[in-house]
């Protein structure tokens, strides 16, 4: 087990920057989630970190020493692939006596690592198969074989679930989270899916075109997005957004739009002077239907309703702007009604909408 | 069957006409008459005695003869020699045109030429090099202080000369071969044995390797069937000689054929060859299914 850290690690293809400066400590044994759109540079920094791409700049260290150019196999790594990458013509024993060779292993230890790795993840009866003869889900447990039976200080991960169907995904996706639970062994993994990053990490680090985002829990980054792209990007169905303007209301500041006012969430008030253009956010779970008479709600048409059994999603509009709350199934509205809905207060985020920063 | 069905296979037969009777007259035809003349004692030389009617003793005679069995002995010979070059050579260099540096694509081309090159121009350009007074390979080999070598006109060197000019020629075919089949093998089996720490012996030997075998296969079959038939080069060469040093069994016919003007022995010792290599092609065959089966 390892630490890794990043220090302003650049990587250039050229003149051409796909990764800007990441700085990124990642503690012994802790789970970190590169998350992103694709593109955004979270690949290349895993096979930097991989030694299978150089680095242009800054340092990269795993267990205290600067790694930068060792070659892959002196880095105490190992590494899951997208596509498996599992060796086509050896069976699944073979696929892992081949990875231990540069151990110069007795047979006996061979036999027992792999021995007690197919019995951890349950391949003791495919281990004369080949990869052809597998699922994609056993493929994809075979390829996290070979790199759990070398006992590697760091494993990577690059979006090993991807190319499974959906229900396959949350089952491996649960053993993956099992299996760090009981070996403790740090992990950098590489995912475009939320709900996988949400679910799996201990921190997530959210990059877009090479920067980082934001780092932090997934509480954190759910609760307290550090922009509008953290805030979007995290949650399904995605962050509500409001073009609003701070006006002086009564009893304070309020945020004004063309179609409703509602009054500034008293804890942000001290950072808003009037004319100051503001991004609302709200997620789709803090709208709910306002109760009779309640102060402050706000009145919208329904257009679609989508059924979801528990929930519902209902799109909404007033004036030009639409929005979806989720609401429980049994309170859902009818299409084309009005009805009148309020914003959680706890659950307003405000971004400045020039920067995009929260404020 | 339908009116549609017929009408189909109507105009399917006519279609198909052309290319029956080109193949009836071009392949079909000589093929019988080649059949017919291996059971009759026919010498060309005196057209006008009969063609009596001899059995297998054509048959008999070339399975029995000294000099077929020498031309079969030197065929395997050569066909041993220059695959095995071809293929040794024709992988390594598969595997240096298929590394992403500078100017590979340029060399690639370049390797191909002598592929693209008639085989009877192969054998005159390797005439100008191996020509023994004037040659040019003396010449270089002259300059570093070696004696000239007698290339072809010696029963020593005759087959090395032209497993030379036969390697030269066809290792390009291994090599592009070999080389597509190298860039369709997905990069990431070898990512994995980098970080895992494989040397690249191993990396070559256990999972390169096996993966190109089927087509190492097919490859192999297909230089082995041409170098079994192998004539032109030997023929602008040294027509088989000095002696039959480099006497193949194409040539053997040919020498039967129309040299002693013995069309029926030359007819027979064609079927022979012909069998041996049906039997090669069905090796080929059932080791392929084999190989698709295993994996």
């Amino acid at each position: 087990m390892a630490s890794v850290s990043l220090t302003n690690v650049v990587k250039a293809f050229g003149a051409f920057k796909v990764v800007h400066g990441v700085d990124l400590d990642i503690t012994d044994g802790e789970f970190v989630v590169l998350l992103g759109p694709s593109g955004c540079g979270k690949t290349t920094t895993l096979r930097m970190v991989a030694g299978l791409e150089d680095v242009s700049g800054g340092e990269i260290c795993i267990a205290g020493e600067v790694i930068n150019d060792r070659p892959p196999k002196d880095r105490k790594i190992a590494m899951v692939f997208q596509n498996y990458a599992l060796y086509p013509h050896m069976t699944v024993r073979q696929n892992m006596e081949f990875a231990l060779k540069p151990q110069k292993l007795s047979k006996a230890e061979v036999d027992a690592k792999i021995a007690g790795v197919a019995g951890m993840l349950g391949l003791d009866a495919l281990l004369q198969r080949k990869p052809a003869q597998l699922s994609g889900g056993q493929r994809q447990r075979v390829a996290m074989a070979r790199a759990m039976v070398r006992t590697p200080e760091v494993f990577l991960f690059d979006e090993p679930l991807s190319n499974l169907d959906a229900k396959l995904r949350t089952q491996v996706r649960m053993e993956i989270a099992k299996l760090h639970k009981q070996l403790g062994t740090t992990v950098i993994y590489v995912t475009h899916d939320q709900v996988e990053a949400m679910t799996l990490a201990d921190k997530i680090v959210i990059m877009k075109d090479g920067y980082i985002e934001q780092i932090g829990s997934p509480e954190e980054v759910f609760a307290h997005p550090k922009n509008l792209f953290v805030a979007t990007f995290i949650g399904s169905p995605s962050m509500n957004l409001f073009r609003m303007t701070v006006e002086r209301g009564d009893k304070g500041p309020v945020l004004s739009s063309a179609a409703f006012t509602i009054a500034a969430p008293v804890d942000k008030s001290g950072k808003l002077t009037p004319g100051q253009a503001v991004t609302l956010g709200i997620r789709p779970s803090d709208v709910r239907l306002a109760r009779a008479g309640e102060p402050g709600a706000i009145e919208a048409r329904v257009e679609v309703v989508e059924y979801l059994g528990v929930e519902a999603l209902v799109d909404l509009r007033v004036g030009t702007q639409e929005f979806i709350a989720q609401i429980p199934a049994g309170e859902r509205p009818a299409p084309d009604e009005t009805v009148k809905v309020v914003f959680n207060q706890a659950g307003l985020h405000l971004f400045d909408s020039e920067s995009g920063q929260a404020l | 069957m339908g009116y549609v069905n017929r009408r189909n296979r109507t105009i399917a037969g006519v279609f198909l006409l052309p290319t029956v009777a080109v193949l009836f007259l071009t392949t079909i035809y000589p093929m019988l008459y080649a059949l017919y003349l291996s059971f009759r004692n026919y010498d060309l030389a005196k057209p006008f005695i009969p063609r009596i009617f001899v059995g297998l003793a054509n048959f008999q005679e070339v399975l029995t003869s000294g000099p077929f069995m020498h031309s079969m002995w030197i065929t395997f010979k050569l066909m041993a020699v220059t695959l095995t070059f071809q293929f040794v050579i024709g992988v390594g260099l598969a595997l240096l045109v298929t590394q992403r540096l500078p100017g590979m694509a340029a060399i690639r081309t370049l390797l191909l030429i002598p592929m693209m090159i008639s085989p009877v121009i192969v054998g005159l350009v390797w005439l100008f090099i191996y020509f023994p007074e004037l040659g040019y390979l003396n010449y270089f080999i002259g300059l570093i202080g070696i004696n000239p070598i007698p290339w072809i006109t010696s029963t020593q060197w005759a087959l090395t000369a032209i497993a030379i000019a036969d390697i030269w020629q066809w290792t390009p075919f291994v090599m592009m071969g070999t080389a597509a089949a190298l860039q369709s093998l997905s990069p990431e089996p070898y990512e994995a044995a980098l970080i895992d720490g494989n040397s690249r012996i191993d990396v070559f030997l256990y999972v390169t390797l096996p993966q190109l075998k089927p087509v190492l296969i097919s490859l192999l079959f297909l230089r082995a069937i041409d170098a079994f038939k192998i004539y032109d080069i030997i023929f602008v060469l040294t027509k088989g000689g000095p002696g039959d040093a480099t006497e193949t069994i194409a040539l053997y016919i040919y020498r039967q054929s129309f040299t002693f003007w013995r069309m029926g022995v030359g007819a027979a010792a064609s079927f022979v060859s012909l069998i041996i290599i049906s039997v090669l092609i069905t090796l080929f065959f059932k080791s392929m299914q084999k190989s698709a089966v295993a994996r």
